[in-house]
């Protein structure tokens, strides 16, 4: 077993508990904290598969995401340190099942497909990141370009909504 | 086909898996959308593997990665939009009650 296999086994390992114990805890914040611990556990993968920009990149990211998710729960729920073990869902049944055949489904798919062959080496973190910028700013700058438009839009349309309607007297 | 890469896609999977179940079975907005960044980043770590063990030499794997990031950013951006503005109407984000906006 190499160390990049046991790295990204573990990480993934990790990951994964942490996604489910998303939706097992009765506490809003552990929920939104188990989120992060997952995320981050991801970026710790993309830096054994040697992305390191993109590791570090979500890390980064889902530190802050995260924690403005966490002040979003701690704000909108009842109950958000699940003390009163208020149950939230709905349709388990049919939810356990789909999750069940969409990861059996996409497990089968990665066994059975014949992926070609496996590259043994990948350019180093410096060369990666001029790569990533030269076919940002090059090949996929409508792409990148678009990427950042919608976000603005998003962000403008996120207020536009969030905003409090004004009173007219009549 | 490389453990490795059979280890990153059974973690891409697995949480395909648990976001699935996450944004169907959760009745509070917000948990919904933690399915969703879940669902996503399975896609993530997929198209990382891809990248890192298929076309390495290939930058625009892991510009889909920054897609996949823009749009989790989006998703958190237009649904907390949402959730203020149903919070703000309603004084809640539970779904089970937004039955009026069924279509």
């Amino acid at each position: 077993m190499t160390a990049q296999m046991f790295f990204i086994g573990f990480f993934g390992l990790a990951a994964v508990w942490f996604g489910i114990v998303v939706f097992r805890t009765f506490s809003m914040v552990r929920s939104a904290l188990a989120l992060l611990f997952s995320q981050t556990a991801l970026g710790a993968m993309f830096l054994s598969m040697q992305a390191e920009f993109l590791g570090v990149l979500q890390i980064m990211m889902m530190a802050t995401e995260m924690s403005i998710m966490a002040i979003f729960m701690v704000m909108f729920m009842m109950d958000p340190g699940g003390l009163g073990t208020m149950e939230m869902t709905h349709q388990k049944r049919l939810s356990l099942w789909a999750g069940f055949v969409s990861f059996v489904g996409a497990v089968l798919v990665a066994i059975f497909v014949d992926w070609g062959p496996i590259a043994a080496t990948a350019p180093d973190a410096a060369q990666q990141t001029v790569d990533l910028g030269l076919e940002l700013l090059g090949r996929s700058m409508l792409i990148f370009e678009t990427a950042g438009i919608t976000i603005l839009t998003a962000m403008i349309a996120a207020t536009a909504v969030a905003i409090q309607p004004i009173k007219r007297s009549s | 086909m490389s453990i490795e890469l059979l280890l990153a896609l059974t973690t891409g999977a697995a949480l395909f898996g648990v976001g699935i179940y996450g944004a169907l079975s959760q009745t509070n907005l917000v948990m919904i959308m933690m399915g969703v960044e879940l669902i996503l980043a399975g896609a993530m770590v997929n198209l990382v593997a891809f990248w890192r063990f298929l076309h390495p030499y290939t930058p625009a794997g892991q510009m889909f990665v920054l897609i996949v990031m823009t749009v989790m950013a989006i998703e958190m951006a237009v649904g907390f939009g949402v959730a203020i503005a149903r919070f703000r109407a309603k004084g809640s984000v539970e779904m089970e009650e937004a039955v009026e906006l069924k279509g």
